[in-house]
Formats: C-alpha cells, sequence, structure tokens
C-alpha cells in the first residue's frame, strides 16, 4: 500500500494542492471518474474550512483495507478555534463565513463515513471515508 | 500573489470564457470581477461560460457561478454555463448546489445556439 500523504492548508492554493493530492490517490487505487470527484470535491470543501476557519492545518490522506475492502481515509486536522456546536454546523444552510453553508454537510454526503471531533481551543479533525464498490 | 487570469473573448455581442484549469479562490474571484467589467465595457448581451475542462466544481466555484449569473443579470445579460462533466454534475446535486437559476447546455456548440435564440428573443421585445 501507499504512503499516506500529507498536505499543509494555509492557502487557498493549498486547497488547490490538497484535493488534487486526494484525487491522485483516488485514481491509482481505480477509484471511478464519479467517486474520484466526490472524493476531491470533499476534501476541497474541508481543506476550505481549515483555511477560513484555523488558518492553517493539515490533510492527510491514505489507502485503507478493511477485510479485503479497499477505501480510501481522509483525515483534517486543525488547531483552530474549534467548533461549540458539532450538530448545528452539520445542518445543511448553516454558515458563519462566506460559504453557503454547505461544506461539512455536503462533504458528509459525498464520502460514506464521516467522523467529527471538535474541542473549543483545541482544535478539529475530521475522519472521512469512502469504500470502493466492488 | 499573482492570479491566474482566465481569457474572455468576444464574439459578436457574445462574450465566451472556458475555464481550462482548476480555479483557487482568489484567481475565481478576480475572474468573476474581470468578467463583470469586460460586460460592461463591451456591451456583451450574453455570456458563455464553458467549463468542460474541469473535474472538480466545490461549493465555492458553484456559488461564484450562480453569484456571477445573478450579477450578470442583473446588468441585463444572459449566462449560459456548458460542458459540465457527468462526475461534477453529480457532486454538485449531491453538494446541494443545484444551480435553479442558472440556464445551461450540454456544450458550447449548444450553448452558443441557445444564446442566438435568447438574444434574438430579447431583440422582439417581451411578448
Amino acid at each position: 500500500m501507499a504512503q499516506p500523504k500529507t498536505a499543509v492548508v494555509r492557502s487557498d492554493l493549498d486547497i488547490v494542492i490538497a484535493r488534487t493530492m486526494a484525487r491522485d490517490l483516488a485514481k491509482a487505487m481505480s477509484f471511478g471518474a464519479i467517486d474520484q470527484a466526490r472524493i476531491a470535491t470533499a476534501v476541497s470543501e474541508l481543506a476550505r474550512n481549515i483555511f477560513l476557519y484555523a488558518g492553517t492545518g493539515k490533510v492527510t490522506v491514505k489507502e485503507i483495507d478493511k477485510s479485503g475492502r479497499k477505501g480510501i481515509e481522509i483525515v483534517c486536522e486543525d488547531q483552530g478555534p474549534g467548533i461549540p456546536d458539532v450538530d448545528l454546523v452539520m445542518q445543511d444552510g448553516y454558515s458563519t463565513s462566506r460559504g453557503m453553508g454547505m461544506g461539512l454537510p455536503g462533504a458528509r454526503r459525498l464520502m460514506d463515513e464521516f467522523d467529527l471531533k471538535s474541542q473549543e481551543g483545541v482544535g478539529t479533525r475530521i475522519t472521512c471515508r469512502k469504500w470502493k464498490s466492488s | 500573489m499573482d492570479s491566474l487570469r482566465i481569457p474572455i473573448l468576444k464574439i459578436g455581442d457574445i462574450l465566451i470564457a472556458s475555464i481550462q484549469v482548476s480555479l483557487h479562490d482568489a484567481s475565481a474571484v478576480q475572474f468573476k470581477d474581470d468578467l463583470l467589467q469586460k460586460i460592461y465595457d463591451t456591451r456583451a448581451r450574453g455570456v458563455i461560460i464553458d467549463l468542460t475542462a474541469l473535474d472538480v466544481v466545490d461549493s465555492f466555484i458553484g456559488r461564484l457561478i450562480a453569484d456571477i449569473a445573478a450579477m450578470a443579470g442583473l446588468m441585463g445579460t444572459r449566462v449560459v454555463l456548458t460542458g459540465l462533466q457527468p462526475a461534477v454534475a453529480i457532486t454538485l446535486v449531491e453538494l446541494g448546489l443545484e444551480l435553479p437559476r442558472v440556464l445551461t447546455a450540454l456544450n458550447l456548440e449548444k450553448g452558443l445556439s441557445m444564446m442566438q435564440r435568447l438574444t434574438e428573443e430579447s431583440d422582439d421585445g417581451p411578448a
């Protein structure tokens, strides 16, 4: 299996770098074109959240295997202000910034598994996975 | 940092912008500003934005395109979006961004004939 890859996010250019990195891995793992777009778009949304709310953070992508089933795992971490009310930000349409509030719920819909852990003043860690359908 | 400029071509009274590379946020905002200024300067009656080459359109770019269509509309110019790849259309709808008020066409050719119809209709004045 390929080594995990990490992209540091501290500018809007890094959002493009992070999502290209995720797409490249998805492509190398032979995900279909639509799943590649879903994965790249989800990473774009999550990396933008890091840039907008925490300023800096990182995105790590890796290949995973559960009983022979292959998948891709994306971990987005920052030491930003954290999210006081996780349920609220996961609602469609909720936004505190220039977005339209579809970043987090949208990314969750694009992926198969989505886990968000956040602590105020400490940071946020989002882990999401997409499994290959075959 | 210099942002990447998207070329905007003028053919008759229609502007055509084909986005060929993945846009980062600053260059996308620059494109919006450039396009609106060019509409004003050229008095274009229609704008076609071709996204054939884009394999990712996230909520930021999607929202920006919806904004451009609304802003151009306020200036009296129609916007037609062309060439969305199937994977892009699927992810946009799954994201929750259906761009309901943006006119679309399958490809640039169909977009051009749609634009010709639209501008001819407005020549005849309101029905």
